[in-house]
């Protein structure tokens, strides 16, 4: 017994190197030898997928996309899958940035999706307006006149020879917004400035360390449902079902929780021996 | 005194006044002013100012590497990697088909190249190093100090294994198995006795088992004990609630401090 | 200003407003009328502490031990002849975190003045820089050591989040700092820094209001400043009787929105049981 409480003992001070070395085989073992574990949709990613769902037929859908290559593995995936679903149920795109990095990755999204897998064409079936800088001025600026903000898209067409664009001159002439969103400004400036004077339906999807902040909303209701980071992402891919990189991912972020919270155990095990024999001594 | 103290404080009462009370005049000038162009006029500060910061960078690093300080040769990588974005910016396309303005997103670009081969990957390591500093962070943190600090340990652990796919294949019956496992720790470290942890866990073990027999051993029935469930409530129940009221603080403590500046009541901001 | 100036002054503005808002409040966006009265309340509420703090009225504040522990920081880094590492966060001078986090720089540089400590500021942001070396510059002026001062003790790095964080990890392994303060507005960022801050040994305080990273410098650092702790900071350190009263103030303000938020759903659960018509979450929106 006491060979054991030592051995425990030993553990629970190890150098933080053998953590992280167990980390990363607890995360790359996964992602060569899949188990495919089951993923089951929360209620807030169900929400964010029934509201897509019953939007009328030709609907015009803002897509916000303020996320940089940091967090693009957990953001990434659930703008595909969104996309996805938007032209599969035939909606118009308008894709907008709040952040720089936004642009590039909304570009990449939007050739993948719209031009390789839908084949459908730029200015008639989605737009990229790209990305202004200003932060919250930019979300009051679509609110107000956002052909003021945005004269040219992305690519250097001015706005009026858009064919899509006709009839969309502020933000409540769309029928739902999107926001990918990782930080600032994001989600929470679109519900204040946006969605909320307007009562435009939102949904949205975060990094999982932001769900926190935006979790408030979704239970007033000024959020119809949230994809809280990767596992979000997966149970999105897993609703339209094309799985994807969020589904890939899952596999890893299950063993590498797992570990973490062994790790946790036993130290707290190490601590409780440790009290207990200062306590005798 | 007058250029260093009054006139700040008075364009900080102004602009600020200006801003804050604007809100509540319908007038489509003031209206302009506090939605957009307040906001535009900082943007542009910060674009010229980033001048100054890039000055202040390139002197540090050539300064390094001038007086050859310890670690200089990493400076040469710092200003390499500037002059190269500034000939990528502003010099050389790299395809020559692309405008000058949209060929920092066009396909064929050197600038384009930088972001995806360069600045990407680089910003996705770092932000990977935060799954082992969340593993070293939580074990060596998450101890069971007192009542509070076992109640975080317990909701992490609920919240870490019920996020993820794992936690939805974890039967609630097992959770229940070790929820009597944990009890008899509980009641042998409380009473020392071997006979009462040997009843308490026996009794446990059969009434689980009766009712996991009648039921049919549902995955996620009882429901209380099932892990998904239970995140999902904890989330949306008391993380909420503690979430709303560290808002509102933190709302409160931006709308005082805002006004201490208006009102010039705090003046550290120039030094005072 | 005395007690007759400050009741002369709220008088004329409040008997303005009612002319005006008799005359037929041309201009004035109604639906918002309820916002204004809040914040002329909230702002006639902290003036009213304020000015009892400035007339000499004791104004309990209880202790915030990560405030207590700057001092001893500071005073540990000159112990072991280590610099001090001040992170003012990652965004610009429009967010009022980061204005809290230089003015807290400015009462830890006069720290390190009176010290004679290395003081090491890397900075996100170029507007950010030229007002921390205001600030610093300001702080060694008054403790009288504008020698010991010079404008590369805070320097740039990058706006980019992960670069910085790079750039400030790099500077803790070089320099080995024995005290290392967070105190701004942090993203993702910040468990990377406090981690790395703890491998090398450093006493850590951070302060913050970005919510999702509290959890993260509580589980890293030595002390965390908490929200409206942070804010309070000034106040605390500089222990000058306006600060004080205006925190005196905020908490008054935090009784009369708990009053809201207890009258509200009272009001709320009659309208929805029919009692009455007034619906109170109308009324309080802000459109």
């Amino acid at each position: 017994m006491k060979y054991i409480t030592d051995l425990i003992l030993k553990m629970s001070s190890v150098d933080r190197r053998w953590i992280f070395l167990v980390i990363a085989l607890a995360v790359i073992l996964p992602l060569f030898f899949p188990m495919g574990l089951p993923i089951r949709a929360t209620p807030t990613t169900q929400q964010v997928y029934d509201t897509i769902d019953a939007l009328p037929h030709g609907s015009k859908v803002l897509v916000s996309c303020e996320y940089g290559p940091s967090t693009k593995p957990e953001i990434h995936p659930m703008v595909l899958s969104i996309l996805r679903h938007l032209f599969k149920n035939e909606h118009k795109v308008y894709v907008t940035c709040l952040w720089p990095d936004g642009q590039f990755l909304a570009s990449e999204a939007l050739d993948l999706v719209a031009r390789d897998e839908y084949g459908l064409t730029y200015g008639e079936d989605y737009v990229l307006l790209g990305f202004r800088p200003g932060n919250e001025a930019v979300v009051k600026g679509i609110v107000s006149n956002i052909r003021k903000l945005y004269t040219i898209d992305a690519k250097g067409t001015k706005v009026t020879e858009i064919p899509m664009m006709e009839g969309v001159n502020r933000f409540e002439d769309f029928d739902f917004l999107f926001s990918a969103s990782a930080g600032y400004p994001g989600t929470i400036e679109w519900v204040q400035y946006a969605v909320d004077p307007t009562n435009v339906p939102m949904s949205t999807g975060t990094t999982s360390i932001q769900v926190n902040e935006v979790m408030p909303y979704v239970a007033s209701g000024q959020v119809q449902g949230i994809l809280a980071g990767m596992p979000g992402a997966a149970e999105y891919e897993k609703l339209i079902g094309v799985p994807g990189i969020g589904t890939s991912g899952m596999d890893a972020q299950s063993i590498a929780h797992l570990v973490i919270v062994l790790f946790i155990v036993l130290g707290n095990i190490g601590y409780l021996i440790e009290r207990n024999r200062s306590k005798k001594y | 005194m007058l250029w260093k103290r009054h006139i700040p404080i008075f364009i900080v009462t102004l602009i600020g006044s200006l801003t804050l009370f604007g809100w509540f005049i319908d007038e489509p000038n003031i209206q302009s002013f506090v939605n957009d162009d307040a906001t535009q006029w900082f943007d542009i500060l910060a674009s010229f100012a980033i001048f100054l910061g890039g000055f202040n960078l390139l002197k540090m690093q050539l300064q390094k590497v001038i007086r050859k300080k310890q670690g200089w040769q990493y400076s040469l990588f710092a200003i390499g990697g500037f002059i190269l974005a500034i000939i990528a910016g502003f010099f050389y396309k790299g395809n020559p088909d692309v405008a000058w303005g949209t060929h920092v997103t066009a396909d064929g670009t050197l600038f384009k190249w930088i972001f995806t081969y360069m600045f990407a990957p680089l910003g996705a390591t770092m932000f990977a190093l935060l799954a082992f500093f969340v593993a070293s962070a939580s074990y060596r943190a998450f101890r069971i100090r007192n009542f509070e600090a076992t109640l975080l340990l317990v909701a992490g652990i609920i919240i870490m294994i019920g996020r993820v796919p794992l936690g939805s294949s974890i039967s609630s019956w097992f959770i229940m198995y070790l929820l009597v496992l944990i009890g008899g720790v509980v009641i042998n470290s409380v009473f020392k006795n071997k006979q009462y942890t040997a009843i308490f866990v026996s009794v446990g073990i059969i009434i689980v088992t009766s009712a996991g027999s009648s039921m049919g051993w549902p995955l996620d029935q009882p429901g209380i004990f099932y892990l998904p469930h239970l995140q999902e409530w904890i989330y949306m129940n008391p993380n909420v609630a503690g979430t709303r009221s560290i808002m509102m603080g933190i709302g409160l403590g931006i709308f005082a401090t805002s006004i201490r500046y208006i009102l010039g009541i705090e003046k550290s901001y120039i030094g005072e | 200003m005395n007690d007759r100036d400050f009741f002369i002054g709220a008088g004329g503005i409040t008997f303005s407003f009612l002319i005006y808002w008799f005359m037929g409040h041309p201009f004035f966006i109604t639906e918002r009328l309820v916002m204004f009265l809040a914040i002329l309340t909230f702002s006639g509420t902290l003036l009213f502490f304020i000015r009892k703090a400035q007339r000499g009225e004791e104004i309990f504040l209880r202790d915030i031990p990560g405030l207590k522990a700057v001092e001893e920081a500071v005073g540990r880094s000159t112990e072991m002849g280590k610099p001090v590492l001040y992170v003012p966060g990652i965004m610009d001078m429009d967010q009022v975190e980061t204005v809290a986090g230089v003015i807290v720089l400015g009462h830890v540089s006069k720290m390190t003045a009176r010290y004679e400590t290395t003081l090491n500021v890397p900075v996100s942001r170029a507007i950010v820089m030229k007002a921390a070396q205001e600030v610093c510059k300001e702080s060694y002026l008054v403790e009288g050591r504008p020698d010991m001062f010079h404008e590369d003790m805070v320097h740039y790095l990058t706006d980019e989040q992960f670069a910085y964080a790079a750039g400030v990890n790099g500077i803790m392994v070089r320099e080995k700092p024995a005290a290392c303060m967070y105190m701004g507005k942090f993203y993702a960022e910040s468990l990377i820094l406090a981690e790395t801050g703890n491998s090398i040994g450093a006493i850590q305080i951070a302060g913050t209001a970005s919510q999702a990273q509290i959890p993260f410098f509580v589980t890293a650092c030595d002390y965390t400043l908490i929200g409206e702790e942070f804010f309070a900071a000034s106040a605390y350190l500089s222990q000058r009787p306006e600060l004080i009263g205006g925190i005196k103030g905020q908490d008054m303000i935090k009784v009369i929105v708990i009053g809201f938020i207890l009258g509200g759903v009272i009001f709320r659960a009659l309208h929805d049981g029919g009692i009455i018509d007034f619906n109170i979450l109308e009324f309080l929106t802000a459109k």
